[in-house]
C-alpha cells in the first residue's frame, strides 16, 4: 500500500512541482510582498505601507465602486437571461437545438482581443451599428466611450454577451436533470406552465443557479479584459476602472508590486466574503 | 366518477404505429386493468386517456364527453406514475396540497382533503418529510395520496408497484383494492404482472403489440381465453401448449392425438365446424389441470427433469423443446428428477388452438 502511494506520488511529482512553483509560491509570495515597501531598493518590511495606503486611496475606492456596481447589476441580469435562454433551449418546440447550443456557447471561445475590437466597432459613435439601430428607431446616438454611464453599460453588455450563453449551457444541464414526469404530474395537478416554472423549475434549479452565480461573482471581481480593451484602460478618466485594472496599473505599469499584491488580496477576500454570504442566504432550510 | 370510452383509438409515433385501434368501454366505478408484455402500448394508452399524449385517430370520452381536445388539466383525472414523480423539493404535505394550493382552493378544504388522504393511506406521521427521506412503499402512498386529494373522476395507475419488493407489493395491492372499494371511483391500472391483474381487476384488458386481444372478467379470461396469447398470459405458471393432430372428426366433435405422445387421444366437443382430419392444432392444458393417471380422458407419460417444491404444491418440469411441460402436483413432495410420471388430461379442461393461435371452440 505504502509502496503504491509512493509510486503514485512519483507520477504526480511533475505536476506538484509546477503547481508549487507557479501557484502556491506566488500566492504566498504576494502575501508577503503586500507587507513590503517595494518602491525602494532593497524592498523593506513595512506592514502598514501598502495596506494603509489602500484604506485611504481614492483610486482604490473608485475601482471598488465600479467593480461592485458591475457585480450587482450585471450578474443578476446575466443569470436571469441565462435561465431564460436555458429554458428556451430546453423547449421541445425548438428545432436544430445543437446549432443554438453552439451559438450560445461560441462567445466563450472567441478570442478576447477580436471580440473587444468588434465591440468597439459596433458601439462606435459615428458608424457603429448600435447607434445606427438607435437612430433608426428615432433615438439619438450615444457616445459610448466618452461618458461614464454609457461606458459602464457597455462593459456590462459586453460581459453579459460573453458569459450568458456559458451559464445557459450549465443551467440547461440542470434543467435536463429534472424528470419530465414531475412536470406531467404538475400538469395533471392543474398547475399552469408559468407556475410550474416558479414553483418547480426554479427551486429544483437553485443549486445550479447558485453555482453559476458564484462563478460569475468570482469572474466579475477579477474583471479586466473588457475595461482594458473595450473602454481603453478603464476610460473615460478611470470611470470604468476595476480592481483588476487597478492591480495591473500598479503592478505592471508602476512596478509597485507591494501595493498590487495588497489589491489582489483585497479582491480575493471580497470574492470569498461575497460568495459565503450568498451561499448562506441561499442555503437549504433544514 | 365517470365512465371512460375508447373508440378506435390509434397512436402513431412518427410513422410508427404503437396502438392500432383500441375499443374499450369502462363503466363508472369499474376497476379495469391493462395487462400485456413490455412495449405493448399500455402506458401509451393510459397517457392518451390522461391527455399527456395526443391521439392520432379515434375518440376518447370521459363521463360521456369526448375529450380529444380537452387539456390534460381539465379532464378530471389523476395519475399515479411508475416513478412516483413526487415533487422532490416539497414535503409530503406540500406534495399533497400543491395542486389545490396552486388553484386557489380554499385553505380549510385543502387541509381537510390532505388530512383525509393521509388517514386513508396512513402517512400522517410522514407529513413533514421530503420524498428523499421516504421508503419506496411510503413514496408510493404519497403518490396515491396526491391523486386522492384531487378527488378525480378517474384514477390512472401506471405500474405503481413495480419498484416494490414482493411482500410490499402484495400489501399495497390489498390497499389499492381497499381504496377502490372506499372511493368507488373508476380506476384504470396498468401492469405487466398477471397476478396483479387477476387479483385487482373487475375486468382485464389484455394487450399485445398495440392490439386489444381480449377484454373480460379475470376468471372468464382464465377459463375461456380467446386465443393462445391470452391463454398463455393469464395464469401462473403458464399454460402448456402441446402440438397435436386431428385424427377423426364427427358432428360437433374432433378427436386429436398428441404429436409427442403417440396414442394419447382426446375427443373434444366443438361448437364450430371441426378442422379437417390431419390438420395440425395445439392443445393447451394448464399446469393445474393434470390429473392422476386414469382419472381423465387420456393419459400421458413423461419423465421429470426438475421438481420445485413450494410447500403446498410442487411443479414438475418435464420434457424439452416443444414438448416441455409444467405439471402441478399436490402431495408429491418425494418426486425427484428422473422419475417417470403418468398424468391424465380431461377434455373439458383442455383448450384447442389452431397453429396461428386462434381458439377452436
Ligand atoms: N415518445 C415515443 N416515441 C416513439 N416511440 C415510443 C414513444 N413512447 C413509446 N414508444 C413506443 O411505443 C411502444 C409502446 O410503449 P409503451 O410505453 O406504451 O409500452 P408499455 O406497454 O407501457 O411497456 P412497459 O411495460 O415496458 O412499460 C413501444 O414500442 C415504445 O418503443
Ligand atoms: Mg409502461
Amino acid at each position: 500500500m505504502r509502496h503504491q502511494n509512493a509510486t503514485a506520488y512519483r507520477f504526480l511529482t511533475p505536476y506538484l512541482l509546477i503547481f508549487s512553483i507557479f501557484w502556491v509560491w506566488p500566492i504566498i509570495s504576494s502575501f508577503l510582498i503586500s507587507f513590503q515597501a517595494t518602491r525602494t531598493v532593497p524592498w523593506r518590511f513595512a506592514p502598514t505601507f501598502n495596506w494603509g495606503r489602500l484604506i485611504g486611496d481614492p483610486a482604490f475606492y473608485n475601482a471598488l465602486k465600479n467593480t461592485l456596481l458591475i457585480l450587482v447589476i450585471q450578474v443578476p441580469v446575466m443569470i436571469s437571461l441565462a435561465i431564460v435562454m436555458a429554458v428556451l433551449l430546453n423547449s421541445p418546440l425548438l428545432k436544430v437545438r445543437g446549432l443554438y447550443r453552439f451559438a450560445f456557447f461560441a462567445p466563450v471561445v472567441v478570442g478576447e482581443v477580436a471580440y473587444s475590437a468588434v465591440f468597439r466597432l459596433m458601439f462606435n459613435l459615428n458608424f457603429g451599428i448600435i447607434n445606427k439601430l438607435l437612430n433608426s428607431v428615432g433615438l439619438p446616438s450615444v457616445d459610448w466611450f466618452s461618458n461614464v454611464t454609457p461606458a459602464m453599460a457597455l462593459i456590462m453588455i459586453a460581459v453579459t454577451w460573453r458569459w450568458a450563453g456559458y451559464n445557459a449551457i450549465i443551467l440547461l444541464a440542470g434543467l435536463q436533470s429534472i424528470p419530465d414526469d414531475v412536470y406531467e404530474a404538475a400538469t395533471l395537478d392543474r398547475v399552469s406552465k408559468v407556475k410550474q416554472f416558479f414553483y418547480i423549475t426554479l427551486p429544483l434549479l437553485k443549486p445550479i443557479i447558485v453555482f453559476c452565480a458564484v462563478l460569475s461573482i468570482i469572474g466579475t471581481m477579477q474583471l479586466f479584459t473588457e475595461p482594458f480593451l473595450i473602454t481603453e484602460r478603464g476610460g473615460p478618466g478611470g470611470g470604468t476602472e476595476t480592481l483588476g485594472l487597478l492591480l495591473y496599473r500598479q503592478g505592471f505599469r508602476s512596478l509597485n508590486f507591494g501595493y498590487a499584491s495588497a489589491v489582489a488580496y483585497t479582491m480575493a477576500g471580497l470574492a470569498i466574503a461575497i460568495t459565503l454570504v450568498q451561499l448562506w442566504l441561499t442555503r437549504d432550510p433544514k | 366518477m365517470a365512465a371512460v370510452t375508447l373508440t378506435n383509438v390509434v397512436k402513431r409515433f412518427g410513422g410508427f404505429g404503437v396502438v392500432h385501434g383500441a375499443n374499450i368501454d369502462i363503466a363508472e366505478g369499474e376497476f379495469v386493468v391493462f395487462v400485456g408484455p413490455s412495449g405493448c402500448g399500455k402506458s401509451t394508452l393510459l397517457r392518451m386517456i390522461a391527455g399527456l399524449e395526443d391521439i392520432s385517430a379515434g375518440e376518447i370520452a370521459i363521463g360521456g364527453k369526448v375529450v380529444n381536445d380537452v387539456e390534460a388539466a381539465e379532464r378530471g383525472i389523476a395519475m399515479v406514475f411508475q416513478s412516483y414523480a413526487l415533487y422532490p423539493h416539497m414535503t409530503v404535505e406540500q406534495n399533497l396540497s400543491f395542486g389545490l394550493r396552486m388553484n386557489g382552493n380554499p385553505k380549510p378544504d385543502t387541509e381537510r382533503r390532505v388530512r383525509r388522504a393521509a388517514e386513508i393511506l396512513r402517512i400522517d406521521e410522514l407529513m413533514h418529510r421530503r420524498p428523499k427521506q421516504l421508503s419506496g412503499g411510503q413514496r408510493q402512498r404519497v403518490a396515491i395520496g396526491r391523486a386522492i386529494v384531487r378527488e378525480p373522476q378517474v384514477f390512472l395507475f401506471d405500474e405503481p408497484l413495480s419498484n416494490l419488493d414482493a411482500e410490499l407489493r402484495v400489501q399495497m395491492r390489498v390497499e389499492i383494492s381497499r381504496l377502490h372499494k372506499e372511493l368507488g371511483v373508476t380506476m384504470i391500472y396498468v401492469t405487466h404482472d398477471q397476478t396483479e391483474a387477476m387479483t385487482l381487476a373487475d375486468r382485464i384488458v389484455v394487450l399485445k403489440a398495440g392490439n386489444v386481444e381480449q377484454i373480460g372478467a379475470p376468471l372468464d379470461l382464465y377459463d375461456d381465453p380467446a386465443n393462445r396469447f391470452v391463454a398463455g398470459f393469464i395464469g401462473s405458471p403458464k399454460m402448456n401448449f402441446m402440438p397435436a393432430r386431428v385424427v377423426e372428426t364427427g358432428p360437433g366433435a374432433a378427436t386429436v392425438e398428441l404429436v409427442n405422445h403417440a396414442g394419447a387421444r382426446l375427443s373434444k366437443p366443438l361448437q364450430s365446424t371441426p378442422p379437417a382430419v390431419g390438420a395440425e392444432v395445439v392443445l393447451g392444458v394448464r399446469p393445474e389441470h393434470f390429473f392422476d393417471a386414469g382419472k381423465g380422458d387420456c393419459d400421458i407419460a413423461v419423465k421429470a427433469d426438475v421438481a420445485e417444491h413450494l410447500g403446498s404444491v410442487s411443479y414438475v418440469y418435464a420434457g424439452a423443446g416443444d414438448d416441455e411441460l409444467i405439471i402441478e402436483r399436490e402431495a408429491s413432495r418425494q418426486r425427484a428428477s428422473g422419475d417417470h410420471l403418468t398424468v391424465a388430461i380431461k377434455a373439458d379442461k383442455a383448450l384447442l388452438f389452431d397453429t396461428k393461435g386462434a381458439r377452436i371452440r
